[in-house]
């Protein structure tokens, strides 16, 4: 993997000085040090030695992988691929979470999750009809956001007394203000066509914890697909998923009213890092009844996520199974309190 | 360990049988339960009555008595109808009795609770029958107002003393609406999830250093107070009462209105 630092004055890239120990530019002499050198300067590319890149014809998918890792088919459709010349993405990814979970483990528990399903037909409980698992990293960016925001409301807090025969229900109103520093790191929004987002929301929480700066032996015995999206692109899908967050958080830092109307509020999200980040998905196929179904686990949890088959006879069952106990449950207490059964 | 005897037996049977009897013939202890001195209903109506109070008087082991008067002497509806009660009490040998009693001079009704009925037919119960038969008595339906007294009262004396018949914990359609409701929230929810559900919330990916209120501010500005009377308990129509004691010592439950 080859890195560049392109100068953050002039964009030529710079060398690392041994005489200074930092990076310094030929161009315009500005010197860095390396470790506190800006992420978005640093320039990844895979070198043409390691890496190898394969096209579907049949679906464009285009997957990369390490050059002693050979791809035959497809992980999306399963068509055969053919190698391409060279890389066309050259760019490569800067973190990695790297799969712990074997082949064997997301078997095990794709087949205990099958048997969790209350509602699914009990053919599919058994859970071996697995009909092939892809170990795949995905391409993600992840966002570092910084960010204020600036909200004014009307508050209202209600209370009630009594003089005399006289019930008064005062309502004491407020101006209520607040200026919010915000700070989100490493915001995932999945950059592949194909993968579809709901699922990639849904598995997440990654453990950020097992994130690495990729390295290319992690891609040795799997593929990786390359990003359909940057950053620039999904920005505006990120922000989309933190605003509910930011929302939330305002609402914590306005308490004890019994209402609370916004009369303005300002929201300002910018992102200060980007990440290239491969995630770990396992792709579960599992045919049933002559359909296959797709499913995706979590490579580093375990989290399945996908719509699985349901069955009617289950769903009316459970219905019918809690209603008429609830039912029960509620006569046998009125009778207890009130003596009377209808 | 003694076994006992057939004769023991026989005479727990006995005594078993006389008790039942016993409690039959108390509660049926008159034939008559509709004193009709005003002459508000027919023939017809009396005899279908009587055997609908008749029915239900055995059922609650209670009976259920309907007096009208033109004109009460002079003393209010309540003592009259205590008097009256005193006075069949003792005729009648019996203790436990609903009364109501309409008095066409005031245009008034009164309704009571007397023995056992005192607290299976508290005040709060005798409120609501109240409610639901003035509507009678305005359009002069006095035979249907005595038959929704027989009917609501034997149904709220079902219930524990104490309890409101009326509740809408107690209905088998709200029963059956929290149950359909729950078993569809609850299945609801599992078909939601069965494709996985979101796990990150909106602490996941917040950096807790660095988001933080920079100023906040909560400045009062002006209030409103709006004002209303405490709401009076009834009291519309004229109601009045809330049981007694019998000029005879009969503790009674009752109330009445004027229609
Ligand atoms: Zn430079
Ligand atoms: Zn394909």
């Amino acid at each position: 993997m080859v890195i560049q630092y392109k100068c953050p004055n002039c964009g030529s890239d710079m060398a690392f000085d041994s005489d200074s120990g930092k990076l310094s530019c030929p161009n315009c002499g500005r010197q860095d040090d390396i470790e506190t050198f800006p992420e978005e300067n640093i320039q990844r590319k895979f070198d043409p030695e390691e890496a190898k890149e394969y096209h579907c014809e049949n679906c464009g998918a285009v997957i990369l992988t390490e050059a002693n890792t050979a791809a035959t088919h497809c992980s999306f459709c399963g068509s055969p691929v053919v190698l391409a010349d060279r890389l066309t993405g050259d760019l490569a990814p800067a973190k990695v979470i790297p799969f712990t979970i074997s082949k064997d483990e997301a078997i095990a528990a794709f087949r205990k999750w099958t048997k969790n399903g209350r509602l699914t037909p009990s053919g599919f409980m058994n859970g071996d009809r697995i009909k092939k698992m892809t170990g795949m990293y995905v391409p993600f960016w992840l966002y570092d956001i910084g960010g204020q925001a600036e909200v004014a409301a009307v508050a209202t807090r209600v209370h009630q007394y009594q003089r005399g025969d006289t019930i008064y229900t005062e309502t004491d109103f407020y101006d209520v203000h607040r200026e919010i520093d915000l700070s989100y790191l490493k915001v995932p929004a999945d950059a592949s066509e194909k993968m579809d987002d709901e699922l990639m929301d849904k598995l997440e929480p990654y453990d950020y914890g097992e994130l690495k700066d990729f390295r290319m032996p992690y891609l040795a015995g799997f593929l990786a697909e390359k990003y359909d999206y940057d950053d620039e692109a999904l920005f505006s899908r990120v922000e989309s998923k933190i605003v509910p967050y930011i929302d939330a958080y305002i609402n914590t830092t306005i308490s004890g009213y019994s209402t609370v109307s916004f009369t303005n509020k300002r929201i300002q999200a910018n992102k200060s890092n980007v990440y290239y980040t491969l995630f770990p998905v396992w792709m579960v196929y599992y045919d049933f009844e002559n359909k296959e179904h797709t499913f995706a686990m979590n490579g580093q949890t375990g989290k399945v996520v996908g719509r699985p088959p349901i069955s009617r006879a289950k769903v009316f069952a459970w219905f019918t199974g809690i209603a008429a106990s609830a039912f029960a449950v509620m006569k046998a207490v009125s009778y207890a309190v009130g003596g009377v059964l209808w | 360990m003694k076994i006992p005897g057939v004769k023991t037996l026989a005479a727990l049977f006995m005594l078993l049988f006389f008790i039942s009897i016993g409690g039959v013939a108390v509660s049926a202890a008159t034939d008559q339960h509709i004193m009709d001195n005003a002459g508000l209903l027919t023939e017809s109506e009396i005899a279908e009555l009587e055997a609908f109070a008749a029915e239900h008087s055995r059922e609650e082991g209670a009976d259920f008595l309907f007096l009208t008067t033109a004109d009460t002497n002079g003393q209010a509806i309540e003592p009259y109808m205590a008097d009256f009660f005193d006075q069949w009490a003792a005729e009648n040998n019996q203790e436990n009795a609903v009364l109501l009693t309409i008095d066409m001079g005031s245009r008034e009704v009164y309704l009571a609770g007397f023995g056992t009925a005192e607290a299976r037919l508290d005040d709060s119960r005798v409120d609501m029958v109240l409610d639901r038969i003035v509507p009678y008595l305005r359009t002069g339906d006095y035979g249907g107002a005595f038959r929704e007294t027989v009917a609501t009262s034997s149904r709220y004396m079902e219930y524990k003393p104490g309890v409101n018949p009326e509740s809408i914990f107690l209905k088998t359609w709200f029963h059956l609406a929290v149950s359909l409701l729950l078993g569809g929230l609850v299945v609801g929810s599992m078909l939601f999830n069965a494709g996985g559900r979101v796990t990150t919330t909106p602490s996941t990916y917040v950096d807790h250093d660095r988001t933080r209120v920079r100023s906040e501010m909560d400045r009062f500005r002006n209030k409103t107070v709006s004002r209303r009377r405490v709401p009076q308990n009834k009291g519309g129509g004229g109601g009045f009462g809330g049981g007694g004691t019998s000029a005879g010592g009969r503790s009674y439950s009752g109330g009445g209105r004027s229609f």
